[in-house]
Formats: structure tokens, C-alpha cells, sequence
């Protein structure tokens, strides 16, 4: 799509995250897949453990995965929510204080789990 | 709760828009109950460097029966969206002409039976795992 000086702010501001959710779509099939895969199949939940996270991340390139998943999963989800909620809150005020709060929420979980990746498993 | 909110679900219940529609009411429940865990997933994977026996304790809990399930559900709503969210993707950014309103219910029922053909065999690992490590049943605990 070509936008110009006409196209109204609302069109030139959504279409960035109308194609990011369609690139981040193509870059979670095997991520996100990938990882139901390995964790909730092949593993699952009764194999997982502090000293199976410990195993996994001892590899730099589970790390890198998972950061990649962090990354895009969780903002996919979190702007998903917010074009669900958009179709529910039309008033321009209230859509301007809940994208601060679903980023404020995103930029903190994002965090918690950037944290625990640099860290690492602290027993 | 807001009647705006109520009159949209009312009216999605009533729309004659074919089946193309419940690919969109199941694309956005999937997605937001993918969300729902991925929240509490990230947060919770947090606690291995945060605060180890806490995590240690979570971990026991999600070896519930009942979240074992919830665990199986999951699991197609991560396959449900991935497969519905690739066709989205597809056609929006590569094939627009694709898009066509007299193919909504056969893309619809093709998308699902590709789903469930993929849930199907995750969920008999995931079920028996949940019938062995949950009800100690196959020698399990």
C-alpha cells in the first residue's frame, strides 16, 4: 500500500503492525512450533525441571531461540490483543491509554523473561 | 460488562457470514488463550533466575492432571493458529486474489481438518503422557 499526505494518520500508523503480525507469523511457525514440539511433546511436562531448563540453556543457541521466541511471540500476542481490544474501545483517549498499558505490560514481562535468559538457572 | 461487548458476540452469533467467520472467532480465541499461557509461561520461566524454589514448586503444579489437559487444548490452539494465521499471511502479503468470499467455507473447513490432523497425534503422546504420569496408569507414577 502507498501512502501519502492524504492518508488518514490511523491507516499510516496500523499498517506497521498489520505486517509486522504477518512477518512475525512466518518466523513463528517454526519457532513457536518448533518449541510445542520439543517441549509439550517430545519432553513434556513431566520431564521439565530446574535442572532440564539448567540442561537446555547451557547451550548459547537454545538461548538464542528462545530469545527470538521471547521476541516475537509474546509482542505478536500482545499487539494481537490490542487489535482485539481496538474493536471493542473506538474512543481515541481510552485506544491511547490502553496501548500504553498493554506496551507497559509487554516491556515488562518481556523483560522478566530477558532476565532470566541472560541470568540463567539460579538455584 | 460493556453492551457494546455484549452486542458484538450476540451479533456474531447471528451473522450469516458462512463459516469464513469461524475461522475469525477461532483465530482470535486461539490467540488469546495462547496469549493467556504465554503470559504466565514467560513469568514463570522468569522465576528460574529469580527466585529457583518457587519455580521448582510451579512446576509440580503444572504435572496436574487438569493441566495436563489444558496443556493438550493448548497445543491445538497453537497449531489452529499458526495454520490459520500462515493462510492469513499468505494471502494478505503474496497471493491477495486468493481472498475470495465464495472460498471462505472451503478454506475454513480445510484449515481445521489440517489443525486437527496435526493436534491428533500430539495429543495421543500428550494424552498418554497425561494418563501415565497423571493417573499412574502404563507403569507410571
Amino acid at each position: 500500500m502507498t501512502t501519502t499526505e492524504n492518508t488518514p494518520k490511523f491507516v499510516r500508523y496500523e499498517s506497521t503492525p498489520w505486517k509486522w503480525m504477518r512477518y512475525s507469523a512466518f518466523l513463528l511457525i517454526p519457532l513457536a512450533w518448533g518449541h510445542v514440539l520439543i517441549q509439550d511433546i517430545l519432553v513434556g511436562g513431566h520431564g521439565i525441571n530446574l535442572d532440564y531448563v539448567a540442561m537446555r540453556w547451557s547451550l548459547v543457541g537454545w538461548r538464542v531461540y528462545d530469545f527470538f521466541l521471547l521476541a516475537f511471540a509474546f509482542a505478536h500476542g500482545m499487539n494481537g490483543l490490542r487489535q482485539v481490544l481496538f474493536d471493542y474501545v473506538l474512543s481515541a483517549r481510552k485506544r491511547h491509554l490502553l496501548a500504553w498499558l498493554l506496551f507497559a505490560l509487554w516491556l515488562l514481562i518481556s523483560a522478566l523473561g530477558a532476565i532470566a535468559l541472560i541470568g540463567g538457572v539460579k538455584p | 460488562m460493556d453492551s457494546r461487548f455484549v452486542s458484538t458476540i450476540s451479533g456474531y452469533a447471528k451473522y450469516k457470514g458462512g463459516k469464513g467467520l469461524l475461522a475469525f472467532l477461532l483465530h482470535r480465541i486461539t490467540g488469546l488463550g495462547t496469549l493467556l499461557f504465554l503470559t504466565v509461561h514467560i513469568t514463570m520461566t522468569s522465576l528460574v533466575y529469580i527466585y529457583a524454589p518457587l519455580y521448582t514448586r510451579l512446576v509440580e503444579i503444572f504435572q496436574w492432571p487438569v493441566i495436563m489437559f489444558i496443556e493438550i487444548l493448548l497445543v491445538f490452539c497453537v497449531i489452529y493458529h499458526g495454520a490459520n494465521g500462515l493462510r492469513i499471511a499468505t494471502i494478505d502479503l503474496f497471493k491477495p486474489r486468493w481472498l475470495q468470499e465464495r472460498n471462505s467455507t472451503r478454506a475454513m473447513l480445510i484449515t481445521l481438518v489440517v489443525a486437527i490432523i496435526l493436534w491428533l497425534p500430539a495429543a495421543g503422546v500428550m494424552g498418554y503422557n497425561m494418563l501415565k504420569y497423571g493417573f499412574g496408569l502404563f507403569g507410571g507414577e
